[in-house]
């Protein structure tokens, strides 16, 4: 044999190698494997999953095998993956997307397997997450993880003005709220309040002042009804009028968390699942509930869940549905919970937010109803054109650029237009369920 | 010591090759021509001319990936008439197109005309100009977000010290896009300036000497030597940028996310959302192919104009 390489060897074993490779990227999925994927951004998250892959191999006793995607990337590594037949068994959604998802008929409906399977018990599940979790009347996704808006305080700065932290359990009103937010921002360079001028922070102003984004049948735009000008104007006097907000220099790296972080503001609206990074900050902090408008303490209320998608074979289809079982369990949900992450989905499944601070566990008391209360996130097929937008034309008024109400009127027959590419949509998802 | 060349004996001389193996030696030559272009011929057709055949197809269809795709004829091509994002994105983009094109061949060609003026260190400070066009787009945008930070950013620093108070630039109706047009100068003239000066190095010294003789200024030397025989650099530097700039997407998505507004939203940004953010593939193939369309025009113009502008010989 001869020791040296010839080219000609050189280009045949490159040649060999690239049909693998090309073998390899066009190969499906593993026969008998539990397959998942879910997005996974730290070390921190790919432990906890990791975590959950011990998990289903032991409650399986089959191969587990995650495909974790950074969040960024997921969405557009989904859709290649479901377009190419490739997708993993289950993949994980957030609920914003799901209405998209399933209207396409990217996943199937689950409603069959939960009626035939009497081990599992859907009202084990949080309220708010299964209707995040379905679109037109059918359940798509099994939640894994839901959660309430809430309202972080920088406790050391109200210790510094002399003023008590707001009640864990009595929201204040709009009214306290500005107040505060005001008072916190008279010193330089310090300011009352954070959130970022995009609908998915302000849909929580709009639901507690009584308004939302589209009407009732999501049939045309409601943000014109004079509740949800009154609470976008009220949020826009915070940054213009008011000046109590972080003067915002970039729309595309708007932070609150990194505001708040900052150590220089007092109050910033965020979800739970932020608890995690807020355990970084140099000073004292804990959570209340979210301000009380007109409609009361109703904030936006987001989650996410595991579903099966449509081209999965029926051969394929107990597997995947044991596998989904799994990964939503009360003991997997007990993992994520252990790791503080966010609340699980299931009521049975411990609460990822333990004190300290004192006031953490008020986030499973606000979704069983017992304090405050909240509003599972309203979304449409459309919903990223819907983000796209709102994101486009409404910061414009959180910048003193337009009024809300020229910004409201110049969006509304844009927004109506995509009501009804919603309500097609709908429309043909349905006949083709039929 | 003189060569001698010694007589080829007339049975060793090379009779002329039959007719069918000069054949057989030309088609051998084709085939090893068409096996050298082979590869970039399969890429050609299979990343260029197939995706634009295929987005011909898709441009008649309704079709979100998942769902069968329905033929609905021109009716993607209708939409466009009435959506006003895509005339603000095509508004833009000729903004974007009209004021940055220009910027970089004037930046380029002035560095480029420095640089040949025999400067010590020429290869360092080439290498140094460079730099930008070599970074890569997304580390680049970052920076200059920084730089345009309201408070305290570099840009706002320097115009202080000069009384401007500087604007909200990424924010403001009317500087995002100046703000995106900078940046992008910044990025791209480091390729028009290589260019130029290729050029600018390829010029004979004596048409010069002659235009000196002739009692040429400096401006004149410029005009009537440098200009014309640049101009096939110019040309090529020209076409590339507007073709590149047409396609303007990553340092707009990053910096600015298409607003205020719409203001910095531009085609390619556009035609990317629509097909992969709202999987409304066949009207986002129509938007490609308008895109495709006023390139291939403004192209054709430009090498239309070619013929009474561009100097190929010395």
């Amino acid at each position: 044999m001869s020791p040296s390489l010839s080219r000609r060897d050189l280009l045949r074993w490159a040649g060999v190698g690239g049909a693998a490779a090309l073998l390899a990227g066009c190969a499906s999925r593993p026969a008998g494997a539990a397959t998942w994927s879910m997005w996974s951004s730290s070390p921190a998250e790919g432990k906890v999953w990791a975590d959950f892959s011990t998990f289903v191999e032991q409650q399986m006793g089959v191969p587990s095998i995650p495909t974790l995607t950074s969040s960024n990337g997921y969405v557009t590594k989904l859709d290649l993956q479901l377009v190419s037949g490739t997708a993993s068994l289950v993949t994980a959604l957030n609920g914003w997307m799901l209405p998209t998802y399933a209207a396409r008929g990217a996943h199937r409906p689950l409603d069959d397997l939960i009626a035939n399977d009497p081990e599992f018990d859907i009202e084990d599940f949080y309220p708010d997450i299964r209707k995040i979790s379905s679109f037109d009347g059918r359940t798509y996704a099994i939640g894994f993880d839901v959660a309430p808006t809430v309202l972080y305080c920088n406790k050391t700065i109200f210790d510094k003005h002399g003023i008590p932290m707001p009640s864990a359990t009595e929201p204040m009103s709009w009214a306290q709220f500005r107040e505060l937010a005001i008072e916190f921002s008279r010193p330089a360079d310090q300011y009352g309040f954070s959130c970022a001028p995009a609908i998915d922070d302000l849909v929580s102003w709009l639901y507690c002042g009584g308004g939302n984004v589209m009407n009732e049948g999501a049939t045309a735009s409601a943000l014109g009804s004079p509740e949800s000008l009154a609470a976008l104007e009220f949020v826009a006097d915070l940054f213009v009028r008011d000046q109590a907000t972080p003067p915002i220099s970039n729309l595309v790296t708007v932070n609150a968390l990194a505001n708040f972080l900052e150590g220089n503001v007092a109050m910033m609206q965020n979800g739970p699942w932020q608890v995690v990074n807020a355990r970084k900050a140099e000073f004292e902090w804990d959570i209340v509930p979210f301000p009380a408008g007109p409609a009361g303490s109703t904030p936006r209320v987001s989650g996410s869940g595991f579903a099966i998608p449509a081209g999965t074979s029926e051969r394929d289809l107990p597997l995947a549905w044991t596998l989904l079982k799994a990964l939503t369990s009360t003991a997997a949900l007990d993992i994520y919970a252990k790791a503080g992450r966010n609340n699980p989905a299931r009521f049975s499944a411990g609460s990822a937010f333990l004190p300290p601070p004192a006031n953490l566990g008020i986030v499973q008391r606000i979704l069983a109803g017992e304090v405050a209360g909240g509003h599972h996130y309203e979304v449409t097929t459309n919903w990223n054109q819907v983000r796209q937008l709102l994101g486009q034309d409404l910061p414009r008024s959180f910048l003193g650029q337009v009024s809300v109400r020229e910004a409201v009127d110049g969006i509304t027959p844009r927004l109506d237009a995509l009501m009804a590419q919603h309500q097609d949509k709908v429309r043909q998802a349905t006949e083709r369920s039929r | 010591m003189a060569l001698q060349t010694a007589p080829v004996p007339p049975e060793t001389r090379s009779a002329p090759p039959p007719r069918r193996s000069r054949w057989r030696e030309r088609d051998k030559q084709t085939l090893t021509a068409w096996l050298f272009l082979a590869p970039s011929f399969i890429g050609f057709v299979i990343f260029t001319a197939g995706p634009v055949v295929a987005a011909g197809v898709i441009s008649l269809l309704d079709w979100n990936l998942f769902s069968p795709p329905e033929f609905t004829g021109l009716e993607n091509f209708a939409r466009l008439g009435g959506d006003p994002t895509f005339w603000s994105a095509l508004v833009n983009t000729a903004y974007f197109t009209l004021v940055s094109v220009p910027l970089t061949i004037v930046v380029s060609l002035a560095l480029a005309l420095l640089l040949n003026q025999g400067l010590r260190r020429v290869a360092a400070f080439r290498s140094l100009l460079l730099l930008p066009y070599a970074t890569i787009t997304v580390a680049v945008a970052f920076v200059w977000i920084w730089l345009y930070i309201p408070h305290g950013g570099m840009v706002n620093t320097a115009l202080g010290w000069i009384g401007i108070d500087g604007p909200a630039w990424l924010v403001s109706d009317t500087w995002a896009m100046p703000a995106l047009i900078v940046m992008s100068v910044w990025k791209s003239f480091g390729f028009g300036m290589v260019v130029f000066l290729a050029g600018l190095q390829a010029i004979p010294q004596q048409l010069y000497e002659a235009a000196r003789i002739d009692g040429s200024s400096a401006w004149q030397s410029f005009r009537n030597v440098t200009l014309p025989m640049l101009s096939p650099a110019m040309f090529f530097v020209v076409v590339t940028s507007i073709i590149g700039s047409f396609q303007v997407f990553d340092q707009a998505l990053i910096m600015t996310d298409g607003g205020p507004g719409t203001r910095t939203t531009t085609l390619v940004m556009y035609i990317y959302r629509t097909g992969f953010e709202n999987y409304d593939q066949g009207y986002a193939a129509a938007q490609s192919l308008v895109l495709f369309a006023f390139i291939v025009v403004i192209t054709a113009a430009q090498f239309r104009l070619q013929r009474r502008l561009v100097h190929y010989d010395n």
